[in-house]
């Protein structure tokens, strides 16, 4: 009897648990086992110093160096940024709060190489329309500003960062204890002083996470480094590799050399992460009350106004400036004429939806983001309720996939990816559509893993024991207790997905077929082509999906949250 | 509730679609015995040529579903290769100017030969008496240089190297652009890597691909750049301030079209071929402001355009054959000056 009663029981959670290491393998473990392979290993033997050699290689270790470079002047420059507006949302006086909060998260919105195109257009040498001004204005011979240079990489990925530090510090800052900060002042401690012992110690944890996010992403991000350095010889890794790939005729040794520089993009991220753990570890041991008075505020008096404005005109430079120069390029006849009413035309605009090119292109990316998200959504629920819920033998297996896709940057899924996915083991989906899905289920398992994990953490081992003891099969359990209590941890996990991927350019670049460009890779691929216009308007139709995507999600996700 | 059902009537349609796309290759397979016909042709020609060329095709050949993917030379070669490499060649024509990739595939016998009933009727200073490739046009390269910034337009390609010109010349990236591969190839064996270096020494830079060099120069972020034909005169018609030279010795540099062996749809591909070559294929061509490769189709006239014979004799010679063994040396080393390594 009680075995009749345990054996099936026991065999559906080992399929699902078979099922979820079988999806991690497919997905994310074979790829990067690949691609491990193909960088130490050549001809079946181990190569070290063969990849050593690559690595000398002057081409490939300034790309690295860049590399490291641009997540550096990157981090430092969106870290000092976010801490600051964190600081003056959440500890001044400054007027309009709420306002100012969500204004400084519109950066996110704007795809970071569409606003590179944008800031080409305005300050490139010799042509940039805010260079040509100065001159005028200052009366120089040479442009002011080069913004295709490290410099202005860093500071353009910057623009576009801050708001991972904002974000995190604005919170800790928000959540903090002000009687920390209140007995000090009465112990006779001055600003400075408690700044310096108290608020800053608090809050360090958060600024360095958000920083550590910076770092990730401008380490392996590749659109504003291809739009503003490829031209004037500056490469970081994912930009090198896409040159080497397309410039030697897709021969293996350029996959190799991708191999290469992709472990140790893995590598780096892997560390970045283990500091980030660490520091998040240590940050449970701050006191971040829950539930307290709102701290005080401090005075700006005078600067109140100039601050604000200081603020409105920093929101404005970064996004509306761009958006609109992407709009109006984005309407002229030919790129080099001024924007004068004569000159513009909605022809460009036109073209997107009647050029099959383009059409294709906004299609697949609607396509395949929708798709993408399901999948990676359900996947990572079942794959998060096996890590979180049930303990079977082998749990490790499964802990020690869930955390790698945490650590692939986009570039080295695209590799792993070709390595796997173009008949190596049978089956064969290079430039079908598949193969992009299939990387962005794997670039996005992580966001999926983390919003499912952490709505799965919140449900109480009793609920369910109690469901069991009142008689409710495992099935039913799930499907009338668990299920609704993680429903908003899945559908944040969708929305994580769907938007990111419906503007995707670093993995998809190259994956591409004939005819499965996605938008970022259409836009990418007439800038190159010389089609400028055309380029920003796709870009501006783009801009206007994603912002219809963002907001009918923020209503509906509202609307969500009444019913629950 | 409402709202939900467009939800998942949104990620359904977004399945299904993924899942047609996927298995597209399948379903028309079995529709070719209803003389549905497929061609997907890889070329390195821009839009505003490919896309009339197209409705035409279509127009005339309403039961072939024609395709094409637009691209860098140098991209659709990587293209090529990686589906090889993966057995799964997805073109059927390859029509680009970069003349040594033609050479080479020809002598690694991936290509089907040919020979147009209209080939006939084409002149071009390189042909293949086998049929393997047909030049399809004939694009000439000049200097595009900037109307508003450039007062005094250059003559010769010696005027580039004179100080006015200082930082403001770009060609560009070989690796990328075909027409910038056989324009360097052409330049070195006419004025010696010489010329390269000196340009390089008045500040000259290598661009992005063959169409960005020309609307940097429109933007005026360039002086001037090598620039094709039809990519500037086009841009001129539409207003923007360009002009286009061409010096003495000039760069008349072939587009061939060739047919891949084994394609399963050889008579659309075919018919593609000779469609281009036809009298009205070639009248588009000439009319997107390019030289067309048969004599009996005018130039238009007025835009700057030398007449083909002009340009065939003025051209600058270079020894195909030694140029395709050569490519990858050529692109190096061009990088490396360029790059100032």
């Amino acid at each position: 009897m009680v075995d009749i009663y345990t054996k099936p029981k026991i065999s559906a959670a080992q399929i699902v648990l078979l099922f979820s290491i079988l999806v991690l393998v497919v997905v994310v473990g074979i790829p990067v086992i690949l691609i491990f392979l193909t960088a130490f290993f050549e001809d079946g033997k181990l190569n070290i110093p063969g990849f050593l050699q690559i690595l000398k290689d002057p081409d490939t270790y300034q790309a690295l160096w860049n590399s490291l470079v641009i997540a550096f002047g990157t981090t430092l420059v969106s870290t000092s940024v976010g801490v600051f507006f964190a600081w003056l949302v959440a500890r001044t006086d400054l007027p309009f709060k709420k306002t100012m909060k969500a204004l400084f998260l519109v950066p996110f919105m704007l795809p970071s190489f569409i606003g590179a195109l944008a800031w080409k257009v305005l300050l490139s040498p010799r042509a940039g329309y805010i260079n040509k001004f100065l001159m005028v204005l200052l009366g120089l011979d040479t442009a002011p500003i080069d913004i295709m240079s490290m410099g202005g990489i860093i500071v353009i990925e910057s623009m576009y960062l801050f708001p991972f530090v904002f974000l995190q510090v604005e919170s800790a800052l928000e959540r903090m204890d002000p009687t920390l900060e209140e007995s000090a002042r009465i112990s006779g401690a001055g600003l400075l002083t408690i700044t310096r012992k108290i608020t800053l110690p608090l809050v360090l944890p958060s600024i360095l996470s958000g920083a550590l996010l910076v770092a990730l992403y401008s380490l392996a991000h590749f659109g504003v480094p291809a739009i503003l350095g490829t031209e004037k010889g500056i490469y970081n890794i994912p930009t090198k590799i896409y040159e080497r790939i397309y410039s030697s005729g897709g021969s293996f040794r350029a996959i190799r050399v991708g191999t290469i520089l992709s472990t140790i993009l893995v590598i780096s991220a892997a560390l970045i992460l283990k500091a980030q753990d660490f520091l998040l570890k240590k940050g449970k041991y701050q006191i971040i009350a829950g539930k307290s008075m709102r701290p005080m505020l401090l005075k700006l008096r005078a600067l109140r106004t100039p601050l604000l404005i200081v603020s409105i005109l920093y929101i404005g430079i970064t996004v509306i400036l761009p958006t609109v120069t992407i709009f109006l390029v984005g309407g002229l006849k030919t790129y080099g004429l001024s924007f004068e009413t004569k000159n513009l035309t909605w022809a460009n605009y036109l073209e997107i939806f009647r050029w099959k090119m383009t059409k294709d292109a906004i299609w697949n990316s609607v396509y395949l983001s929708l798709g993408a998200a399901l999948v990676t959504m359900l996947a990572g629920t079942m794959i998060s309720y096996v890590i979180v819920k049930s303990r079977p033998k082998g749990k490790f297996i499964l802990e020690l996939l869930g955390v790698l896709p945490f650590s692939l940057p986009g570039t080295v899924i695209a590799l792993g990816v070709i390595l796997t996915w173009s008949g190596r083991f049978g089956i064969n989906i290079y430039n079908t559509p598949w193969i992009i899905f299939v990387a962005y289920v794997a670039r996005y398992m992580a966001f999926s893993l983390k919003s499912n994990s952490a709505a799965l953490q919140q449900v109480s081992d009793s609920l369910e024991e109690a469901s069991r003891a009142c008689g409710a099969t495992h099935f039913q359990t799930l499907k009338n207790i668990v299920l609704p209590l993680i429903r908003p941890g899945m559908i944040s996990a969708f929305f994580l997905i769907f938007l990111p991927a419906l503007r995707e350019l670093t993995t998809s670049v190259l994956l591409y077929g004939p005819t499965t460009r996605t938008i970022g890779v259409a836009i990418y691929a007439l800038n190159e082509d010389g089609e400028t216009v055309r380029a920003a308007a796709l870009a501006s139709v783009a801009l206007v999906i994603i912002l219809i995507g963002e907001t009918s999600i923020r209503k509906f996700l509202a609307r969500l949250q009444k019913q629950e | 509730m409402k709202k939900q059902t467009w939800f998942w009537i949104a990620i359904l349609m977004a399945i299904s679609n993924l899942l047609y796309a996927g298995g597209s290759k399948e379903s028309t397979a079995s529709a070719q015995g209803e003389k549905k016909e497929k061609l997907m042709v890889y070329t390195s020609m821009k839009e505003v040529l490919i896309g009339e060329l197209r409705d035409a095709f279509v127009k005339k050949h309403p039961n072939v579903s024609f395709d094409y993917y637009s691209a860098g030379a140098g991209k659709i070669m990587a293209k090529i290769a990686a589906e090889r490499q993966s057995k799964q060649l997805v073109c059927d024509v390859i029509w680009t100017s970069e003349i040594p990739d033609f050479i080479a595939m020809k002598k690694e016998g991936i290509l089907e030969p040919y020979i147009s009933p209209e080939a006939k009727n084409v002149v071009s200073p390189v042909s293949d008496p086998e049929g393997y490739f047909t030049a399809a046009r004939l694009g000439t390269l000049g200097i595009t240089y900037n109307t508003n910034k450039v007062k005094n337009p250059p003559k010769t390609w010696q005027d580039l190297l004179k100080p006015e010109w200082k930082g403001g010349f770009a060609i560009a990236n070989p690796a990328l652009s075909g027409t910038a591969m056989v324009s360097i190839g052409l330049i070195v064996n006419t004025f010696g890597w010489e010329f390269i270096e000196k340009l390089k020494a008045n500040g000259a830079r290598m661009g992005q691909g063959s169409g960005q060099v020309v609307d940097d120069t429109a933007s005026g972020d360039l002086l001037g750049c090598i620039g094709v034909d039809y990519i500037t005169i086009d841009k001129i018609k539409k207003g923007a301030p360009l002009g286009i030279v061409f010096p003495p010795e000039m760069l008349v540099i072939p587009s061939p079209v060739a047919i891949f062996k084994g394609t399963p749809n050889l008579s659309a591909a075919k018919k593609f071929v000779d469609f281009l070559l036809s009298k009205e294929g070639q009248t588009i061509i000439a009319n997107s402001y390019t030289l067309p490769s048969r004599p009996d189709v005018p130039i238009v006239k007025d835009v700057g355009l030398v007449e083909a014979k002009d340009a065939v004799a003025r051209a600058m010679k270079v020894d195909y054959n030694k140029l395709m063994a050569e490519k990858q040396s050529v692109i190096d080393k061009f990088q490396q000056i360029m790059q100032g390594k």
